[in-house]
């Protein structure tokens, strides 16, 4: 018997006052009372679903979390789903800002959830303003013609991104909230990134033009300050320009730039050996030194490259034997037709040469950028820089071979 | 001690090993190059994350 069935509440018909078991009490002229106030309703229908962003399984916002709560599925396969866009063509990135705009956050039976799901006028007037722009974003997106706009808003996109979780490691606040609380804190955390930026660009400039101590004494005051917080006041946001200051002027000091030599294009084009110098230098720039009118004397001659940034590229006489000793920091070497790229990029080739033959030993240091030796039979410098077309050291393979 | 923020001690340490590495660059004392100062940095970032992730437990 079902309680819940009004059908076997009610009582018999002729039995008044009942005389089955459940027959109820009978009222005062003697009728039976209603049985349905007493019985249990129909269950409440359940409240309606609502997409929000969870709070309880949450990575950066809990935009994934909040789908796959919503599509009763596991929220890895909308990160595995969100990650793969943001890698092909960069749509995750906008479709997940998309979601941190416009979905509130909560779980369900949240009270603050319920009422951030009912749009007042101010949310209101948010998401619709979301929608246009999401629209304004995506449509020439969806028309094929939107390396534009991707260029421009994805990074925009990728840097709010980036701005969130800049702010959630200096503060300690992380992606909650609903979308102004948010937006508060990308703008905060990209202007900690814009700051970092500047200061990593003054360090890397000042390390790199011969402040390199003052620099690494900067480093260290700010490690001091930040241990000495640490017993009275922490002082974390000092934490993240610290690192950032200690390692761009170490990448300065790893790749060797020095920006001694100014800045600029140079073209060296000596005629005879007199002209030749021992050293040519330059901070930042491309560097032409052409030796093939130079006739070398018998013997060795060297010659010295220091270049900060850039391109440095020489062009040897054919009938010379070509000794190199040359470091690049980052970048590439092409050294008659070797290549080798990547940090801290050595090149380490000193044949002999016989009596009466010229050597030129070649010191180079580029601290990022290219170096790049060829003999005047390679055209590659004029004609589409290969750099792989050389034979080699023929000078120096002809005097081994005798 | 007891009371230190750990994230920033541990941090204090990383920063100042790393202004050391590039003092004695500077002074020549030390040839930096990148095959030095990618672990190195790699692993004060590590450290300091660390730090900050056990002190939010």
């Amino acid at each position: 018997m079902d309680a819940n069935d009004p059908q076997e509440n009610r009582p018999q018909e002729g039995t008044p006052g009942g005389e089955g078991p459940q027959a109820p009490p009978p009222g005062p002229e003697g009728t039976p009372t209603e049985p349905m106030a007493e019985a249990p309703g129909p269950p409440p229908p359940p409240p309606p679903r609502r997409l929000l962003r969870s709070r309880e399984s949450r990575v950066i916002g809990g935009v994934c979390g909040g789908l796959g709560r919503y599509f009763n599925v596991d929220p890895i396969l909308f990160r595995i789903a969100a990650v793969a866009l943001v890698l092909f063509g960069g749509a995750g990135v906008l479709i997940y800002v998309a979601g941190l705009l416009l979905l509130p956050s909560g779980d369900p039976g949240d009270a603050a959830a319920a009422s951030n799901a009912q749009p007042d006028g101010r949310r209101r007037a948010l998401t619709v303003a979301g929608v246009v722009v999401l629209l304004l974003v995506t449509w020439p997106f969806l028309l094929g013609g939107g390396f534009l706009v991707a260029g421009l808003l994805v990074p925009i996109a990728a840097l709010a991104i980036a701005g969130v979780l800049v702010w959630w490691l200096v503060s300690g606040e992380g992606p909650s909230g609903d979308a102004p609380d948010i937006a508060r804190r990308a703008a905060l955390g990209v202007g900690v990134l814009f700051l970092c930026g500047l200061l990593a660009v003054g360090g890397a400039w000042a390390a790199a033009a011969g402040g390199g101590s003052i620099v690494a004494g900067l480093v260290i005051v700010a490690g001091l300050a930040i241990l000495a917080g640490a017993f009275a006041r922490p002082a974390r946001w000092l934490i993240l320009p610290a690192v950032v200051l200690a390692v761009s002027a170490g990448t300065v000091g790893a790749a060797g730039i020095v920006l001694d030599g100014g800045v600029g294009e140079r073209d060296y084009r000596p005629t005879s050996a007199s002209e030749l110098r021992d050293r040519y230098e330059l901070g930042m720039g491309e560097m032409d030194l052409d030796l093939t009118s130079v006739d070398l004397p018998p013997g060795d001659t060297a010659v010295e490259i220091d270049l900060g940034v850039g391109e440095a590229r020489l062009t040897v006489p054919e009938d010379v034997c070509v000794a190199v000793d040359a470091r690049v920091g980052i970048g590439e070497s092409r050294v008659l037709g070797v290549g080798n790229e990547g940090v801290d990029v050595e090149v380490d080739d000193r044949p002999d040469a016989p009596a009466r033959t010229s050597r030129l030993l070649i010191d180079a240091d580029v601290g990022m950028g290219s170096l790049r030796v060829r003999d005047e039979s390679d055209p590659s410098f004029r004609d589409g820089d290969s750099g792989l077309g050389d034979d080699g050291n023929r000078a120096c393979l002809e005097a081994e071979n005798g | 001690m007891g009371s230190a923020d750990l994230p920033s001690v541990v941090a204090g340490v990383a920063v100042i090993a790393l202004g050391v590495l590039l003092m004695l660059d500077a002074e020549g004392a030390l040839d930096l190059s990148f095959a030095l100062l990618a672990p190195v940095a790699c692993a004060a970032t590590g450290a300091i994350l660390v730090a900050s992730g056990l002190s939010r437990r």
